[in-house]
């Protein structure tokens, strides 16, 4: 590859830890190591960091401190909710509601939820990918004791209409939780606004550490617990706290609520002109997901007679990261049921190309890969028995 | 191991293809296999002089083994006789390649098939009585729809006299005759999602409204057959079957037009 930069655009999939994060977390591996449990001075140091992370957290989407628990992931998040809501609430309803478009955890989650017993409803969205909420309305029945859906899509970025989803659960007793991760440092985040009564978010979307997540649970929404041991975390999430990884996401909240709008405006930025120069120079490209309601850092776009997977190896021959909602890549075979639920057909859910810009991004990283675009689809489409130029 | 993680000389064939093309004129036969519905379809051409192959081209739409092992087999097949080229197997391919990835294997893997139906195609057509032509069904009278009638008024069209019910709308339209084509042509004009079902190989019509078709941004939809019709309370997917893989997959549309 020479001396060519290394450009990485799939921030959606995994992001860097911003350093400053790491600088604040260090202290935590070695002076600060305390359990939080324990009773003595290092253990109370532990406890302070932690009670300050809670704090800081909960005030990052409005909310008090006691409605947030610590997981080890947003996967982690979203099985609590469900699982832990089902499981609680089940002499009140077995009907679970999601969306078509739901991230995978969900997904299976919910799959097997349906093997316990649980009845799941699934919510069309529209060509856009964003969630019908006369269908929704619809489906909900008087045994209905849960609605999930993405406060954002995790491909083609799509945002979903939150606040009316919380406020139609809200009139009917119905808890709302919402898997905030693709939204992430992306959009402001507002549970009371939004009436989102269990909400999943990572460390890591926000430039904190891996393998940390937070289940915010809004008061008299409170599920089992699905990890039984010590106690801690009110007895719903046991298991010794990583002090330094909660502080790393307290740390990545600070810089975020200082660094969000200016940040956004600069993906705005990329986006637009990602969207409007493929568009007007790429001949048969098409743009997936919503025009206006989308992420800032999402691109999304689909190429007729091209597939995924030949697209994002050219894309590494060429130092450039980048996402596909090809089968070719996936564990299944399957393509993305995403681009799949807003209409598409596999043959146009294969030629897909996912553009995630993010904080370490530079303006010529965005020229680089709409300089590279162009050549990488001609050489692909003229090996393609399938394309055929439209002549528009 | 990744689906992704490939071999030096599988990824150089991917860079590099050898033999990209189609070939014309005389002792000259094609192959064809795979489908766009499932990410792959490719084209082997061979040429033939004294029972020998001379000359190979591909073209592949697929990922990046369906590229290398295309690329691969004309390769190999070059110089080969029609004997010899009909034993070259998928696992001669991926062993040349140096391996694949095993979700590979039999998903991308197609080449050499293609391979053996050029062959089949080129011996065929000394003798045309040998292989029966291969015909779909297609004209069932006893297909029904499920769900056409529960339907109706509730997402199902008889006719788009009323084009403004399919604004913003993701519409199916089956093709059944040239009125289903215009239509088609016609919703163009309120959404930009219209999608033209037939069971037929191509949309046999006029050539105006071929052409008409061919510039608009009707995604026509061939060897297809619409089953049955699906949602709570009103059209929201349909299920469709494709004839040439034999196989069944949902569509999600919010209206479908079924003109008699």
């Amino acid at each position: 590859m020479g001396d060519v930069k290394e450009v990485y655009l799939d921030y959606q999939s995994s992001k860097p830890v911003d350093p400053r994060v790491i600088d604040g977390m260090l202290p935590y591996f070695h002076e600060r190591f305390g359990n939080a449990s324990a009773l003595h001075h290092v253990g109370d140091v532990a406890t302070e960091a932690l009670d300050e992370s809670r704090r800081a957290i909960a005030d990052y989407i409005n909310a008090d401190h006691d409605e947030i628990v610590f997981t080890s992931g947003a996967t982690e998040a979203n099985n609590l909710a469900l699982i832990g809501y089902a499981m609680k609430s089940k002499r009140k309803g077995n009907h679970i509601i999601i969306s078509e478009v739901e991230h995978i955890s969900i997904r299976n989650i919910a799959k097997y939820l349906e093997r316990q017993g649980f009845e799941i409803s699934r919510v069309p969205v529209d060509k856009y990918g964003r969630v019908n909420l006369r269908k929704l309305e619809r489906r909900i029945r008087d045994d209905t004791i849960l609605i999930s859906v993405q406060f954002a899509n995790n491909e083609i970025g799509t945002i979903q209409p939150v606040a009316e989803i919380g406020t139609l659960a809200e009139e009917r007793g119905i808890a709302f939780h919402s898997d905030a991760v693709a939204a992430e440092g992306l959009v402001s985040f507002d549970v009371k606004r939004d009436k989102i009564h269990l909400m999943s978010l990572s460390s890591n979307d926000l430039y904190g550490p891996r393998g940390l997540g937070v289940l915010y649970m809004k008061k008299r929404y409170r599920v089992n617990p699905i990890l039984i041991g010590g106690g801690q975390e009110r007895g719903l999430r046991s298991g010794t706290e990583d002090i330094a990884s909660i502080i790393g996401m307290k740390l990545a909240i600070d810089i975020m609520k200082k660094e969000m709008s200016t940040e956004v405006k600069r993906f705005e930025g990329y986006r637009k002109k990602l969207i409007d120069t493929v568009l007007a120079e790429i001949p048969d490209s098409y743009l997936n997901g919503h025009p206006t309601e989308r992420l800032a850092s999402n691109a999304h776009f689909r190429f007729d007679g091209v597939e995924g997977e030949a697209l994002l190896l050219s894309f590494k021959d060429k130092g450039i990261s980048v996402s596909t909602g090809s089968a070719c890549t996936s564990k299944t075979l399957e393509p993305s049921h995403t681009l799949i639920a807003t209409g598409l057909i596999h043959e146009e859910a294969h030629g897909s190309l996912q553009l995630t810009p993010g904080r370490f991004n530079e303006d010529e990283d965005i020229d680089r890969v709409l300089e590279v675009l162009p050549d990488v689809l001609a050489r692909i489409r003229k090996m393609s028995p399938i394309y055929n130029p439209k002549t528009r | 191991m990744k689906s992704t993680q490939y071999s030096e000389k599988t990824l150089d064939h991917f860079r590099n293809p050898r033999n990209v093309g189609v070939l014309e004129g005389e002792n000259v036969a094609s192959g064809r296999v795979g489908n766009p519905t499932c990410g792959d379809l490719m084209e082997v051409f061979i040429k033939v002089e004294d029972e020998k192959i001379v000359d190979a081209k591909f073209r592949t739409f697929g990922c990046g083994s369906a590229i290398a092992t295309s690329s691969m087999t004309t390769e190999m097949a070059i110089g080969m006789t029609l004997e010899d080229a009909l034993e070259l197997t998928r696992d001669d391919v991926a062993t040349e390649l140096d391996g694949l990835p095993p979700i590979k294997m039999h998903c991308s893997n197609l080449a050499a098939d293609a391979l053996h139906e050029a062959i089949k195609a080129y011996r065929a057509r000394d003798s045309p009585d040998e292989v029966a032509p291969k015909t779909a069904d297609y004209e069932d009278p006893t297909c029904v729809i499920i769900g056409q009638d529960d339907y109706l008024d509730k997402g199902v069209f008889l006719d788009v006299n009323d084009l403004e019910d399919f604004t913003d709308q993701r519409v199916l339209v089956l093709h059944t005759g040239d009125e289903s084509v215009e239509s088609a042509l016609e919703l163009t004009s309120q959404t930009d999602r219209v999608v033209l079902l037939t069971p037929e190989k191509e949309i046999v019509t006029n050539d105006t409204l071929k052409t008409e078709l061919e510039r608009s941004s009707v995604k026509v939809i061939t060897e297809s057959r619409l089953l049955e019709i699906r949602g709570e309370f009103e059209v929201e997917k349909v299920l469709v079957h494709n004839l040439d893989e034999d196989e069944q997959y949902e569509l999600f549309v919010d209206a479908v037009v079924i003109i008699d």
